[in-house]
């Protein structure tokens, strides 16, 4: 199917691109020692073939560039393996249904594609935002990507992540939420590289969505492999959102990578005392652009005004959910939880009567207006509509 | 000649009846004692020689042999010397016999020929009579414990020479007065001591924290298990410490089912059991240790804490292992341990209240603090959730307060929330006679469904939890019983939204995880 599908040039994948991801696999050794320099990696990755052989290979070299040179064997097992999962495909740079965002010299030359080609094509012809951040994401960090993506999936904008921990994981969450799809990329070769603990979600990912990765299956993606694929997460992306990001350069590697690529970076704003917040309020004074909600991201995608035409005179507090239909008593309690008043005793101690305060926040967590969060503070969630 | 006599053995918490029976005849001299006796029942012989001669009595010089039947019956502790003494007096003709058939002796023999008192005193008078024996005879220090059983004659005998007197017709020795004996015994070891640390708590000494404070006076009135959950130093132990000061008294069958738990325990037991056993294991505690099992002899916590308040702080600390065993003590209120020697069932009605960081560093949901890993808060998850998370009706979370002032009022005085609870618990039993239970926590889905009706807005509300899958089937049940618990503290015969609300505020399926996990 890989190398002579040329009936149909939508998907499928030539042999020099699969060479590259087998080459990156083989190297993936030494790549593991340049993650420590992440400019440095990203540099490497953008090397041809033959320029990446001579700069890693290092003493493997001769031998590397053998096992190179007869690639086209060894292909056709893999292409085998591949075609055992019909689910499964590659797809090259050189078909059309490969996403066109994926250009310059550091993007992926094939990726395998868990879900279908075609649907990752139909996924990346809509708008597509990135939404990552820390992997210690705190609560608020959690609902806050969670409603945004589910925001975005609803409107029909394609939602991409990796599959680490924390607001990544929201991300997907948020999407699945809304029965919308979404792209996952992972960090390592799609038979492996998703941690046992996020099998499932990604299954769920799978069924709606795509996931995708560059390296094949059963290639370990290290570290290298994470940040390597930070950079297919953002150059999927028109436009990539940081929700909460602790000042490191782990965390800001995304928006240095967008930057990097010309694409706009927004960010969601957090308390200025959090650490988790540091990164993305470095980044709102840097010019990046300020999110409240999926609302804000929409005007950026369609450029601001566009869809100022519907006919909502006072915008709604964007991050607190929709308060429609909400009797004012629990607007009200919506909005102090929204203030900070996030644990029934802080609610009640302004002298409000507990059973109401109860009921009130027990209502507002079954209409999906509130979620507890850890150690029963309640966080606000946005609604689909925010 | 042949003389009968009965006294009882003690296996766990169960006490079987034995009848010694003493054969003397010509032969060569020696004593030998027969039918599955443990080693301190077959040292019995020399206590018995030494105390028949120290007591002015001839010890037989023929072959005498002592069979304790039924045989199959394996014969524990040294409460059997002074029936085995008696027989062998009997059987020499120093004795009459037939009031022998009408008293159970219990009690172990000092050399000199006193009798001293052996543990499980009170299980003994309840079997007496049982077994429709109509005296029981035992040593003085323990006499008013046989007493706390009506319909039973309790004579005391100080000294193998009263009991002579005794079957002779004779009157028993006078009591001592409760009090005058005080033995050495420690009372951090003895399960029937009141626990310092609970003694004198009152709720009111707790600042602050209303949720959390309401939370356990629903537990309590409800005889719901409760999670506490904060970051340290917020109060989660100080709370679970006064628990036992707002539980309603115990009842008459209970006090006697404490109390003849802590005297099989050894403990000296003056009266019935007044307060509630709190147990606290530390949780370095193994399974056998949490349920029992280790020996015959010795029952586990669950047990100690039967009709009182089980707690476990730092929840997640507890073996995995560990916390598997309290499956079944907190599903059926009892027991069943087999071991290859040994099975018995015990019971273990208690209330499970557990303490818990709410993430490995504590301060999860705190600000900004934690600092764990996904994948902590993940192995964290794992280890409280599952089938002992199941069985918790009730999560109270508890918050550092950062505007936290000294001056904090406290909500409410233990009596007065005692007394809440003991009208909460009076309309439960009520509702529930016809049951066989006496308390919500008890309540299956059937009675849920009967007595636990909700309101048209509370239907409404219950089925929008069902639809976003907030809760399972299970999750409902415990939500309802609580609901029901909130409505009788209220002292509302119908369950109402704000009930209901207030529940499924407290449930603890998902307050645990967060919105962290995915």
């Amino acid at each position: 199917m890989s190398s002579n599908g040329s009936r149909d040039r939508t998907d499928g994948a030539c042999v020099s691109c699969l060479r590259r991801g087998w080459l990156l696999s083989a190297l993936s050794g030494p790549l593991e020692c340049c993650a420590r320099d992440r400019a440095r990696l990203l540099e490497l990755l953008a090397l041809s073939d033959g320029e990446l052989l001579r700069a890693a290979a290092g003493r493997r070299g001769a031998e590397l560039r053998r096992s190179y040179e007869q690639f086209p064997l060894r292909g056709r097992d893999d292409a085998g393996e591949l075609a055992r999962d019909p689910d499964v495909q590659a797809i090259c740079r050189h078909r059309d249904g490969y996403p066109r965002a994926l250009s310059g010299p550091a993007a992926p030359r094939a990726l395998e594609v868990a879900g279908g080609a075609r649907r990752l094509a139909r996924l990346t012809a809509a708008p597509v935002v990135a939404i990552l951040g820390s992997r210690r994401a705190s609560d608020y960090g959690m609902e806050m990507a969670r409603g945004l993506a589910r925001g975005l999936a609803a409107s029909g904008v394609s939602v991409t992540a990796s599959m680490t921990d924390g607001i990544a994981i929201a991300a997907h969450l948020g999407a699945l939420d809304a029965s919308g799809a979404s792209i996952a990329v992972l960090g390592g070769g799609l038979g492996v590289g998703c941690p046992a603990r996020r099998r499932s979600l990604c299954e769920r990912v799978r069924r709606r969505g795509c996931v995708v990765s560059e390296l094949p299956r059963d290639c370990h993606g290290r570290r290298w492999g994470q940040l390597a694929s930070e950079r297919i997460v953002v150059g999927l992306a028109a436009l990539t959102v940081l929700v909460e990001a602790e000042h490191t350069p782990e965390d800001l590697a995304p928006a240095r990578i967008a930057r990097a690529l010309g694409r706009p970076v927004a960010a969601i704003p957090g308390r200025v005392t959090s650490p988790l917040s540091r990164g993305t309020h470095a980044l709102l004074m840097d010019g990046a652009n300020l999110v409240r909600g999926p609302r804000d991201v929409l005007e950026l995608l369609y450029a601001s005004g566009a869809r100022a035409s519907e006919p909502d005179a006072t915008p709604a507090p964007c991050g607190v959910g929709s308060s429609a239909g909400l009797t004012p008593w629990l607007q009200a309690t919506l909005e102090r939880v929204g203030a900070g008043c996030d644990t029934p005793d802080k609610l009640t101690r302004a002298g409000a009567d507990t059973a109401e305060v109860l009921l009130a926040l027990s209502e507002l967590e079954l209409m999906g207006l509130l979620a507890r969060g850890d150690a029963g503070r309640y966080v606000p969630r946005q609604s689909l509509a925010g | 000649m042949l003389a009968r006599a009965h006294t009882f053995t003690i296996e766990g918490l169960h006490t079987r009846h034995v009848t010694v029976e003493v054969d003397v005849r010509r032969g060569l001299p020696g004593f030998a004692i027969v039918g599955l006796a443990d080693a301190a029942v077959r040292e019995a012989r020399e206590r018995i020689q030494a105390a028949i001669l120290n007591s002015g009595y001839e010890f037989p010089a023929r072959r005498i042999t002592a069979n304790l039947a039924p045989g199959d019956v394996r014969k524990a502790g040294p409460g059997l010397d002074l029936a085995i003494a008696c027989a062998v007096l009997a059987a020499s003709e120093q004795l009459p016999p037939q009031r022998l058939e009408r008293v159970a002796l219990f009690g172990e023999l000092a050399l000199d020929g006193a009798v001293r008192p052996s543990r499980g005193t009170l299980a003994v008078a309840q079997a007496t009579r049982r077994a429709g024996v109509d005296t029981l005879a035992l040593a003085g220090a323990r006499a008013h414990e046989a007493r706390l059983i009506d319909g039973l004659r309790v004579t005391v005998v100080e000294h193998l020479r009263s009991a002579v007197r005794v079957l002779n017709g004779g009157p028993g020795d006078a009591p001592p007065e409760p009090a005058d004996e005080g033995t050495g015994e420690p009372s951090q070891l003895d399960p029937g001591a009141p626990d310092r640390i609970t003694l004198g708590a009152d709720l009111s000494d707790v600042r602050g924290q209303h949720h959390a404070v309401r939370a356990i006076v629903i537990a309590a009135a409800g005889a719901h298990n409760m999670l506490l959950s904060g970051p340290p130093g917020t109060g989660k132990t100080m709370l679970a410490q006064r628990l036992a000061s707002i539980l309603p008294p115990l009842s008459r069958t209970e006090a006697i089912e404490v109390t003849r738990i802590h005297s099989l325990m050894g403990s000296r037991v003056d009266s019935l059991a007044a307060s509630r056993p709190f147990r606290a294991p530390h949780h370095s505690i193994t399974a056998a240790g949490l349920v029992g099992g280790a020996s015959r002899e010795w029952v586990g916590e669950v047990v100690l804490a039967h009709n009182g308040v089980l707690f476990l702080d730092e929840l997640s600390e507890f073996s995995r292992q560990t916390l598997e065993a309290l499956r079944q003590p907190l599903e059926d209120g009892r027991v069943a341990i087999a071991r290859a020697r040994h099975s018995a069932v015990y019971p273990a009605r208690l209330m499970l209240v557990a303490a818990t960081n709410p993430c490995p560093c504590g301060y999860a949901g705190d600000g900004e603090s934690c600092r764990c890993r996904e994948a902590d808060l993940a192995r964290h998850r794992r280890r409280l959730s599952g089938p002992l998370l199941d069985r918790i009706d009730l999560l109270a979370n508890l918050q550092r307060e950062s505007t936290r002032d000294p001056h904090a009022p406290a909500l409410l005085s233990s009596a007065q929330a005692r007394e809440q609870v003991a009208c909460a618990r009076e309309r439960q039993a009520a509702r529930l006679a016809a049951e066989g239970v006496t308390v919500n926590a008890r309540m299956d889905g059937r009675m849920l469904g009967r007595y636990a009706r909700l309101d048209e807005r509370g239907e409404e509300m219950l089925g929008a939890a069902r639809l976003r899958g907030l809760l399972s089937a299970r999750g409902e049940h415990r939500v309802l019983r609580v609901a029901r618990t909130i409505a009788d503290l209220d002292g509302s015969e119908r369950v109402r939204a704000r009930d209901l609300g207030a529940a499924l505020a407290l449930r603890p399926d998902v307050g645990l995880m967060g919105s962290r996990a995915a």
